[in-house]
């Protein structure tokens, strides 16, 4: 029984020594920003006439991101949003075809790893960081007005970002950051005939929330 | 290790986000045919199946000297007729590409049926049972894939071309044959009226889209939009034309004995007299849309099955864009002569079609343009090929057949 007991106690203080030195978890929650920055290799297909292009909007929607910390000063952190939908205009020779309606919306669900390197000592009021690491984007309920099948390419490309973190209490912080993306997507949209592009983001994504440790 | 322990559930859930991501979108009409013969056939017959490209001489009653449908006919080919040694079967000028492929195995082809005004015979060279296996020759002017009112038949009264569709040329090669043979040569080269079809709703409807617009009735937006919806109909038609075409190759030719199958593209109709008049040339995008929709379509319902095609869409492209190396020095120009037609014809024909124009030197029905050679201009009519025009024709199919190890 003894030896029991002893375990118990020591698992509990190990699970205390745990839970009260090291916040190793940290959820963030926020706002994100992205200025999409799209270009397009133009439009391509049959009929379409020179100088046809599009242009993509920008889009505004919730994040929700998990860091894991790794001592002091590093850690990965995962980023997900709630799939904004992101909208493009026909541009260029085709304008007139926004008056058929939305040229092309999709959601775009982007989950980003990052690696990130915070600075100064855990527990100092403001702490700037910065990440890199691997940005994965994958277009869902895409649609145009122009075609009824329309497919976008995965993307995979590299992510960076910026931020600060400003302690509130021991817990909770205030953060805001600027990450860079790469994104590109072949878009196939099939109908009576079949228009192809290459849609190249480079999203600048600003974001900001709280962040809660433990 | 505890940090990779960690990691991992993430490593792996994004990268089962990938795996089942699958990358690029595949573009329709990519791919490839695969599976036809590599090795040469013993060709028996050539069986030819489409429109007034592909025909040789359907119509010919209507060019009766005569004028009552009996012999001697002064045409009845799309091209640039000639009697010199006798009827336009027998003729060894003024032949089409169908003719000129068969001669090259040395085989004779003759049309299935011959006919006009709701009048017609089939198979009439069976008449000498030595030929009863030569009438393959399908094509008809103005015929479509699927539609029986072609481009020249009036769909009430049965007058006017035969225009019997590929879906029913077919069909009565089936009944009269049973089935297709591997000693068959088989050539599909159609849609063509499908496209004339399409382009004509399209100009009617472009025309009161611009008489709107041009009214005040609608703006200069919203008339482009009316354009574009009116040219994306035709190409859904072109879709459809095409995927019933595949369907026909498919399920009536390869699946009932069809071995040595070539299908052919359609080339760009731009690329004529027609497609550079005045009336037409604002619209040769459209034209040639309705060309590039059908052979999208044709070649995405094509792949993987085994035939071969001939993109006559490129070969005839490049042959247009470098005459001189075909030994044409006209390829803008019609070689028959739309008034002599007119006169040769009472005023019955005014458009210079080729069915009607012979030309035999010295003859009374002679309706070439004075100075025009049929051998080195290339366009008999708007659209049709001459004798010249024709030879290129059957040279190039032929050296794709080369190509293919066929021949």
């Amino acid at each position: 029984m003894k030896t029991i007991s002893s375990l118990v106690v020591a698992a509990a203080l190990a699970g205390g020594a745990f839970a009260t030195q090291a916040q190793d978890n940290v959820f963030k929650i926020g706002v994100t920003r992205y200025d999409t920055h799209a270009k397009t290799n133009g439009i391509s297909g049959i009929g379409v006439p020179p100088g046809a292009d599009a242009k993509v909007g920008d889009a505004t929607t919730a994040i929700l991101v998990y860091e894991r910390l790794f001592g002091p000063n590093f850690g990965a952190e995962l980023v997900m949003g709630i799939p904004p939908t992101i909208k493009a205009k026909a541009s260029g020779s085709v304008e007139f075809l926004n008056a058929t309606g939305t040229v092309l919306s999709a959601k775009n669900w982007a989950p980003t790893l990052l690696f990130n390197y915070h600075f100064f000592e855990p527990g100092a009021t403001w702490r700037p960081y910065v990440g890199v690491g691997i940005n994965y984007t994958r277009f869902r309920s895409v649609k145009s007005s122009l075609a009824p099948d329309v497919d976008m390419g995965d993307s995979w490309g590299p992510a960076a970002q910026v931020g600060i973190s400003y302690a509130i209490t021991k817990d909770i912080s205030a953060f805001a950051s600027l990450a860079a993306l790469k994104v590109k997507s072949k878009v196939v949209a099939t109908g009576s005939t079949v228009l192809t592009t290459t849609v190249d983001f480079r999203p600048t994504v600003y974001s900001a929330g709280v962040e809660y440790k433990f | 290790m505890r940090a990779f322990r960690t990691l991992s559930p993430w490593v792996l859930s994004t990268l089962l986000l990938a795996a089942c991501g699958g990358g690029d979108p595949d573009v329709p009409g990519s791919g490839s045919p695969s599976g036809a013969p590599t090795t040469a056939g013993s060709f028996t017959a050539v069986v030819s199946f489409g429109d007034s490209l592909s025909d040789v001489g359907s119509y010919a009653p209507a060019t009766s000297l005569a004028g009552n449908g009996t012999p001697p006919f002064f045409g009845g080919k799309f091209t640039t007729n000639d009697t010199t040694t006798g009827a336009p079967t027998a003729t060894p000028l003024g032949k089409v590409w169908v003719e000129n492929l068969a001669a090259s195995l040395g085989l004779v082809v003759t049309p299935a049926e011959v006919g006009f005004n709701g009048a017609s015979v089939k198979c009439p060279a069976a008449a000498v049972p030595a030929l009863a296996a030569t009438c393959t020759a399908y094509g008809q002017g103005g015929s479509r894939i699927t539609d029986p009112n072609g481009i020249g038949h009036n769909p009430t009264t049965g007058a006017g071309a035969l225009t019997v569709p590929v879906v029913t040329q077919i069909a009565n090669h089936l009944a009269r044959f049973t089935s297709f043979k591997s000693s068959d040569l088989v050539l599909v080269y159609a849609g063509n009226n499908d496209v004339f079809t399409q382009f004509g709703t399209f100009a009617a409807a472009a025309a009161q889209i611009q008489a709107d617009a041009a009214a005040g009735l609608i703006t200069p937006d919203q008339a482009n939009v009316e354009l574009f919806a009116a040219q994306q109909a035709g190409n859904a038609a072109m879709k459809v034309a095409a995927q019933e075409l595949v369907a026909l190759v498919k399920n009536e030719i390869l699946a009932k004995g069809g071995t040595y199958v070539a299908v052919m593209t359609l080339s760009d109709i731009a690329d004529t007299p027609f497609g550079n008049s005045p009336s037409v040339a604002p619209a040769r995008s459209v034209l040639t849309a309705l060309s590039q929709t059908f052979n999208l379509w044709l070649r995405d319902g094509l792949t993987g099955e085994p035939v071969q095609i001939i993109d006559t869409y490129a070969l005839f492209k490049a042959g247009y864009a470098n005459p001189g190396q075909f030994g044409i020095v006209n390829n803008t120009t019609p070689a028959c002569d739309v008034a002599k037609i007119q006169a040769l014809t009472g005023n019955q024909v005014t458009d210079g079609s080729s069915l009607f124009c012979n030309a035999t030197p010295g003859a009374p029905y002679n309706t070439i343009v004075t100075g025009a050679d049929v051998n080195t201009w290339q366009f008999a009519d708007s659209v049709h090929p001459t004798t010249g025009g024709h030879k290129i024709i059957s040279d190039t199919f032929a050296a794709e057949l080369h190509a293919f190890g066929w021949i």
